[in-house]
């Protein structure tokens, strides 16, 4: 790791002599990678070395947890056909859609409603980011007691609205639902909260010049806050299904992956390939394949959030 | 943006959804704390008001607590969180004056902060199975310590961006007085710089050490006995226990009340952190 200042410090002084910068310049060289190497040396050892690593188990088939024999693209080849991995990967799918676009809408509509001046504006909003820092697993903890079956306080709302309680938890089709719900109500915070930094960083000049020509409600949403809030809510999206697609904590405390494979979401699959049947080779080409997912989604995205990268350096 | 609200039942419409949002977000904290308080006799009964309904007891807390691997686990968290919050901040503090206060060249300033950034967006499971056979190498596996390295990796795009966007606001004069004046470059980070971003370092640690605390895949699969923290004793206890609400109620809020409140004092920042210093709250 040693090596990597000294290309860089040659380059620099080169440099510093072509424009002509004084002895005490060069001196600050040095003391720039004083600053950046130890977070750049942390990095490169506890992220590449891994990394690594993991490619090189994805070459070897694997028995007991110990490399078996070499397989070349084998777990690569597997990826295609395990009917298991791609139930994972459309249960994921499912949940990312369902999730995120339920967040988005009622993340936005939510902060529409609260960028007014309203009585006790930073006590609000202080209450919706509470979700956000709430332990996951203790969430999903929380959500067994919650979406109990028989006299559980959903099911009781459920009753009382005049609805027949589902069996939340021991039905697959009904059991994802829950999953999803407190997901929603763990993450429209985080959408509501970005949303309204957002509308509130808006220039007001804009809108008074669209209400003096006398632009109603839905039109001043529709031409003037939506286009100008364009790049954040892209940037909200691309965050959303990133992190949706890492879902993991609250399917494993709430459901345990169950009933059946019903919540078993891609992460839990792969932790299980990893770590309940020590196939460490297939679970690393697992790992990739989401991240090869997670990569397209930033590369459809980047380029329209790119303009709030730029402003803000 | 003060909008004109002449409506009347435009306005009660607003005060609905208003408290429903409330209602929604706060309720599951409300629940868990009745049920922390309630006798079991009382955990299926619709009351809701303590001292009004139902006295309330301390005994699940008091109990919960007299507990050796829940008092273990607490401390575990407690470790894990401020030694990988800390970690991250001093690395994270350093990178981020580097970043605003330097130039490089190849890789450039832009290419540094992007890889920074993009830890966050790995897939953590990718991570699980080379960090857990490279821990049992280095016989860290199931300790503290393994987990204070991992969450210190992870957590530090989170100070690098808060604090990279501090330095560049502070105006570049009071460093360069300092040096006038015959501090070193390293004299005017610790005694100028730093001390004007306070608030920043103080945020940003409160960021890890909230995120470093709620972390659950790492935790799980790194530990088995004796470096256990809270997220992992909960995922657990339905297992060993059955649902017994006022033990989950207790256990619930034990978790997730430290990183909640840490989260509050840092507000101004969570914005900030969550978007990648994309956008200010």
């Amino acid at each position: 790791m040693a090596s990597i200042p000294n290309p860089l410090d040659t380059s620099q002084e080169t440099l510093n002599q072509k424009q002509g910068f004084s002895g005490h310049e060069n001196r600050e060289d040095s003391t720039k990678y004083v600053f950046l190497l130890p977070a750049v040396v942390w990095i490169l050892v506890f992220t590449i070395f891994p990394l690594l690593y993991a490619v090189y188990n994805s070459f070897f088939s694997f028995r007991y947890g110990k490399i078996n024999q070499f397989i070349g693209l084998g777990n690569y080849g597997r990826l295609f056909t395990d009917a298991n991995l791609h139930g994972a990967l459309w249960i994921t799918i499912v949940f990312v859609a369902v999730t995120v676009s339920i967040e988005m809408l009622l993340g936005l509509g939510l902060a529409l409603i609260f960028n007014r001046e309203i009585y006790g504006k930073n006590v609000w909003r202080a209450i919706m980011t509470l979700p956000l820092f709430a332990t996951p697993v203790a969430m999903g903890y929380l959500g067994i007691t919650l979406f109990y079956e028989t006299n559980g306080p959903v099911n009781a709302l459920v009753s009382a609205l005049g609805g027949i309680p589902p069996p939340w938890l021991s039905n697959p089709t009904w059991a994802p639902i829950a999953v999803m719900i407190i997901d929603i109500w763990q993450w429209t915070p985080f959408v509501f909260l970005v949303a309204l930094a957002g509308l509130q960083g808006l220039p007001e000049d804009v809108f008074e010049a669209a209400r003096v020509d006398g632009s109603s409600g839905f039109q001043l949403f529709r031409h003037i806050t939506l286009p100008l809030m364009a790049p954040i809510l892209w940037l909200i999206l691309l965050l959303r299904l990133v992190e949706a697609f890492k879902v993991f904590d609250i399917p494993s405390s709430l459901t345990l992956g169950g009933p059946g494979r019903a919540t078993e979401v891609y992460s839990l699959f792969t932790y299980r390939t990893a770590l309940r049947f020590f196939d460490h080779g297939y679970a690393a080409t697992q790992g990739f394949l989401l991240l090869v997912i997670v990569s397209i989604i930033i590369s459809l995205l980047f380029g329209r959030i790119r303009d709030l990268y730029e402003v803000s350096r | 943006m003060a909008h004109r609200q002449t409506n009347v039942a435009g306005r009660i419409v607003y005060i609905i959804v208003v408290i429903v949002a409330l209602f929604w977000v706060a309720f599951p904290f409300y629940w868990a704390f009745i049920n922390s308080i309630k006798k079991p006799a009382e955990t299926f009964r619709p009351t809701w008001i303590p001292l009004v309904q139902f006295a309330p007891t301390l005994e699940h807390w008091t109990s919960e607590l007299a507990i050796p691997e829940t008092q273990h686990a607490l401390l575990n968290s407690t470790m894990i969180a401020v030694g990988a919050a800390t970690l991250s901040t001093i690395l994270g503090t350093l990178a981020a004056y580097a970043l605003a206060r330097f130039r490089f060249n190849r890789p450039n300033n832009g290419f540094f902060t992007t890889w920074f950034l993009s830890q966050r967006i790995m897939p953590p499971v990718l991570f699980v199975i080379p960090f857990f056979l490279i821990m049992r190498q280095v016989n860290l596996l199931d300790t503290v310590w393994g987990l204070i390295l991992l969450n210190a990796t992870f957590t530090l795009p989170l100070p690098v961006i808060i604090l990279s966007q501090m330095f560049r606001e502070l105006p570049i004069e009071l460093e360069e007085a300092a040096r006038v004046d015959g501090a070193s470059r390293i004299q005017a980070f610790t005694q100028v710089a730093l001390p004007l971003v306070a608030p920043g370092l103080v945020a940003a640690w409160i960021l890890c050490l909230a995120f470093s605390w709620n972390e659950f895949l790492f935790a799980l699969s790194l530990t088995s006995k004796s470096a256990i923290p809270m997220p992992v004793i909960i995922a657990g206890a339905e297992h060993t226990r059955g649902v017994q609400f006022h033990y989950v109620g207790v256990r619930v809020l034990l978790t997730m009340l430290p990183p909640t409140i840490m989260a509050l004092l840092a507000q101004r920042y969570i914005v900030r952190g969550l978007t990648l210093g994309a956008v200010k709250g």
